[in-house]
């Protein structure tokens, strides 16, 4: 992902810059810059490929008739699009298994009768719980967050096109791989908690098993990319006055979720990295007889999975207030504590995960403390709900259908959360835990979400196609929802009795149990409903204004539906107070108000502050001038086949990946073919990686806006510290698995593997010079000399083969010592935690040949932005290995 | 460039300090007051290279938190898992 990150796109103002910011001295971009106006639309790019040609040339966007133009388009509302049709995708599959459990759960039943096998229903419990909360959730939710958050926020797309396309890609790709997964033998069948020892080979041998992890390993590469994408967009790229505080609450929902995502998505990464090495290679940190392995899956997993129940619910929030705001004419109640509220919510979630592991042997005082921290977490909740139902009352109420979906999930949720207070007192857990009200409570919260989502399906539906849904029919909808999911869930409070994930229940709560399976259908029922309202409305509905709603004021309200493809008709700025736009037309005053729509304000009312010039020309650290853009030379490009193309191979390549056990691929023809999938798979992400830096990609220009607190970063940088910011989180998770276990051994009785510190020195002496080297070179290409860059980028990547032959050499000594991956835990962890390491060097030396290859072209002495972001990543990469050198070595 | 200088200071001091640890080993220590040597000597290579090769001493402030806020992050499941099983 180093690599992802190094050649994204640029936000940089610089008009004629490739997005990898790697200006070419020869002709291409540098020419253009000095020259006249760019030749981009249409102007053939120097990477014609057979891809490119497959597809047209990099700038031009195909109608939107055509199916190429959702191949290759990397415009934030077409991907918001994308996001949105697939995220529905996987809610009917996993509506699918949901029906499917609801009907063997009619009666109970022994093993074997009914519609689903034993295996059959392990695996629909497993596959919808995964389904629902990975591939719908957070992917619809990201569908608006795609679509409406430049416009609220006021800038013409993400930050990164390209990767924020690829973030689509690749979540398509591990959802494809997981349906892939049914097919190999049965998918993951130990439950979407994925509880270790019941994860590894030995419980769950299916090759399907594997796959299914490694699409979730692909999922959250996607979540990754995206993260960094939103936070660099949505910290540098704001309009001119929208300050923080005046960002609409759908926006600020999802700028506190995608920084939950950032830190709590890399524990998952690391996670499922040991799972997968367990699976794969062998190694035996999740093994039954491994100190401490349940626990230490369930500790990184639910350092993640708790937060998360906050990163799928935010964004209904933010729904819910913007949605309430609309539908009552009322400015949100105690705006300013909501936010407050939602950024205290999302601190605290880091730090309640272990209310998920009250019945393990964890100790009582971490219990009662995380007790405490977990009833401390309600407490924000109750003043946001009490600011919703207050906000209702000082408004005036039209129950629309966007309204009454956001309505009911308030309630919905009013429900979930209380119960969810019980399972947070450790006492009431111990009888509650493993039951059905666990999962009566999680879907109330969870599904009380998706609800108010649904509201923001309708809400934006006329933004998005430009046509109104039909009212009665959305009624009728939520009629059937509201109905039918109270008859599925409420039923399972009272027969909380039964076990969860278990297909066999007492008799005497049959009755219940029918009645949820009749509410699973009426729920079910209801999207068909939705379904046919939006499909025919799509085609036959009203067509609607900028505007549809009254009292709706947020940016994407002021241009038309759907909004032009660079988004506003000049430069949008709330320097006044309200939204303008800057620029119009030939002459440059400020006009166009849009009266007619009225004034569009960010919801928070009063929007001020002065004009942000004076910080958007400043100056960073290292003297590139970073903000502001020549507006009228900027050509944004809006379509590139590559992130298509490393989706496929992504694909590819982790669908081989799933035939390895113990380090070897599986016999067979089915080994064959997934040996072949891998090795293609490579080639395919290998040659889109390069096609990717090479492509000339001209990404949105950063205009002079708000960039707190971020205003002297320019975009890549920062872009490219907040990856290292989760890259810090993957390693700390990684070195805190080993802390954990060795303490689980006995931290003082653990002898270090290699028995001699002396490779591992040497490899630290070697890592601190490449460091050196790597800052000589960004010295060099400061002082313009193209030979002192050229021979500092290559002292680094020699130092870089030395230190992975000299680990070579030390392992390949262990190896004839008989100590493999799978030898003992003590082995496991110190082969990984140094591999995952060495993997990143290798990440690295790839990255350190294109630098040296462009800079024997002459590249990198007029910018050299590309060579000191290659070092933050490479200086970091040498920080891990200061700390595993004496972790593994020494002590 | 009047850093070269400094950036050549630093190579030294990390390089003495990598030594330095392989010696607090062998000196015959008490494991933990060799241990937090040790650790200890890590942590300020590890600022060193921030601050200086990384040179976030001259970066916005905000990076520094973001990093450091990831750091907690990952201290904070170390800490409070190791503890859990104390």
């Amino acid at each position: 992902m180093s690599d992802d990150a190094s050649t994204a796109g640029s936000g940089s103002g610089r008009p004629a810059e490739t997005d990898g910011g790697h200006a070419e001295p020869d002709g291409g971009a540098q020419a253009e810059t000095v020259g006249g106006p760019p030749e981009l639309p249409g102007g053939v790019a120097r990477d014609e490929g057979v891809l490119n040609r497959l597809f047209g040339t990099s700038d031009e966007l195909p109608p939107a008739s055509s199916i190429r133009r959702w191949l290759v388009t990397t415009n934030h509302k077409d991907v918001g699009i994308l996001y949105t049709g697939t995220a529905l995708f996987f809610l009917v599959l996993g509506g699918i298994l949901a029906l499917l459990m609801r009907i063997q759960l009619l009666a109970p039943r022994a093993p074997g009768q009914g519609i689903l096998s034993g295996f059959a229903y392990n695996q629909a419990v497993s596959a919808h719980g995964l389904l629902m909360v990975f591939w719908f959730l957070s992917p619809f939710a990201f569908g608006f967050a795609n679509y409406i958050v430049p416009l609220q926020i006021g800038a013409k797309d993400l930050a990164f096109p390209r990767l924020n396309a690829l973030s689509f890609w690749l979540y398509l790709a591990s959802g494809i791989l997981f349906v892939i997964s049914f097919f190999q033998g049965g998918t993951f069948a130990g439950g979407w908690t994925m509880y270790a020892p019941l994860n590894v080979p030995t419980f769950t041998p299916e090759v399907g098993g594997s796959t299914a992890v490694l699409a979730l390993l692909l999922f959250v590469a996607s979540v990754t990319v995206s993260s960094v994408n939103f936070l660099t967009t949505m910290h540098r790229m704001r309009a001119e006055g929208m300050k923080l505080r005046n960002l609409p609450i759908f926006t600020w929902t999802i700028l506190l979720t995608v920084w939950m995502m950032l830190f709590a998505f890399a524990a998952l990464l690391a996670a499922l990295m040991i799972l997968s090495a367990d699976r794969l290679l062998g190694t035996t940190y999740f093994a039954a007889e491994s100190a401490g392995g349940s626990l230490l899956w369930a500790h990184l997993f639910w350092f993640f999975g708790h937060p998360e129940v906050y990163i799928v619910f935010f964004p209904a929030l933010g729904v819910m207030a913007e949605t309430f705001q609309t539908f009552t004419g009322r400015r949100l109640v105690g705006r300013k504590w909501f936010i407050a509220a939602m950024v205290l919510v999302a601190l605290q979630s880091f730090v309640v995960w272990m209310h998920h592991m009250f019945l393990t042997s964890i100790n009582l005082e971490i219990k009662t403390l995380f007790m405490a921290t977990t009833i401390g977490i309600s407490l924000p909740f109750d003043l946001m709900v009490f600011s919703l139902i207050y906000t209702t009352i000082k408004g005036r109420i039209r129950f629309e259908t966007p309204f009454l979906f956001s309505f009911g999930a308030l309630l919905l949720f009013i429900l979930g959360g209380i119960t969810g207070v019980f399972l947070g007192a450790v006492v009431l857990d111990y009888e509650f835990r493993g039951t059905y009200w666990v999962v009566a409570h999680f879907h109330y919260v969870m599904v009380g979400g998706v609800t108010a989502l649904i509201g923001g399906l309708y809400y934006w539906f006329p933004k998005m196609t430009g046509r109104m849904y039909d009212e009665f029919l959305g009624k009728v909808n939520f009629a059937l929802y509201f109905v039918g999911f109270n008859l599925v869930y409420f039923p399972m409070f009272l027969a909380w009795e039964t076990p969860r994930r278990v297909f066999n229940y007492p008799a005497e709560l049959q009755l219940y149990h029918q009645v949820a399976t009749v509410g699973a259908f009426v729920l079910g029922a209801s999207f068909l409903v939705m379904f046919y309202n939006l499909y025919t409305s799509l085609w036959e509905g009203e067509k609607v204004g900028d505007n549809p709603w009254e009292y709706a004021k947020s940016a994407e309200w002021a241009v038309s539906s759907p909004p032009p493809l660079e988004n506003f008709p000049g430069r949008p700025s709330y320097a006044s107070g309200a939204l303008e736009f800057l620029g119009v037309g030939d002459d440059d005053e400020p006009d166009e108000r849009r009266e007619d729509e009225g004034v569009a304000a960010a919801d928070g009312g009063v929007a001020t502050g002065p004009p942000a010039t004076a910080e958007a020309s400043a100056v960073d650290a290292y003297g590139h001038e970073v903000g502001h853009g020549d507006h009228d030379d900027h050509h944004e490009s809006h379509a590139s086949p590559w992130p298509f193309a490393l989706g496929l191979g992504s694909l590819l390549v982790f669908l081989g990946l799933s035939g390895m056990k113990e380090g070897t691929f599986v016999g067979g023809a089915e080994g064959a073919i997934l040996l072949g999938s891998l090795l293609a798979g490579t080639v395919v992400s290998g040659v889109s990686l390069v096609g990717m830096g090479r492509e000339r990609f001209v990404g949105p220009e950063v205009e002079a806006g708000e960039q707190w607190p971020f205003a002297n970063v320019e975009n890549m940088k920062l872009g490219m510290w907040i990856f290292l910011a989760s890259d810090v989180v993957l390693f700390g998770a990684f070195i805190g698995s080993y802390v954990f276990i060795r303490v689980a051994a006995g931290w003082t009785g653990w002898q270090p593997i290699p028995q001699d510190v002396g490779p591992g020195l040497m490899n630290t002496y070697i890592l601190l010079t490449s460091s050196f080297t790597v800052v000589l070179a960004l010295v060099a290409s400061e002082k313009r000399s193209r030979w002192g860059l050229i021979a500092s980028l290559s002292a680094t990547f020699v130092l870089g083969i030395g230190f992975l032959i000299n680990k070579g050499i030390e392992w390949n000594h262990l190896f004839h010592e008989g100590i493999w991956l799978s030898t003992n835990i003590r082995s496991s962890t110190f082969f990984l935690t140094t591999g995952l390491h060495g993997a990143h060097v290798i990440a690295g030396l790839f990255v350190t040949a294109y630098l040296i290859w462009r800079a024997w072209n002459g590249a990198y002495l007029d910018d050299n932005r590309p060579v000191e972001y290659f070092g933050l990543y490479w200086h970091f990469v040498d920080i891990v290995w200061l700390f595993l050198f004496p972790l593994f070595y020494i002590v | 460039m009047a850093r070269t200088k400094l950036y050549t200071a630093i190579y030294v001091v990390l390089f003495a300090f990598a030594s330095a640890q392989v010696a607090v080993e062998f000196a015959g220590l008490p494991y933990w007051t060799g241990f937090a040597l040790i650790m200890v000597l890590s942590l300020v290579k590890a600022l060193l290279v921030v601050a200086y090769y990384q040179h976030l001493r001259w970066e916005p402030r905000s990076i520094t938190y973001v990093m450091g806020i990831a750091l907690v992050a990952a201290l904070a499941l170390t800490v409070a898992a190791s503890y859990s099983i104390l």
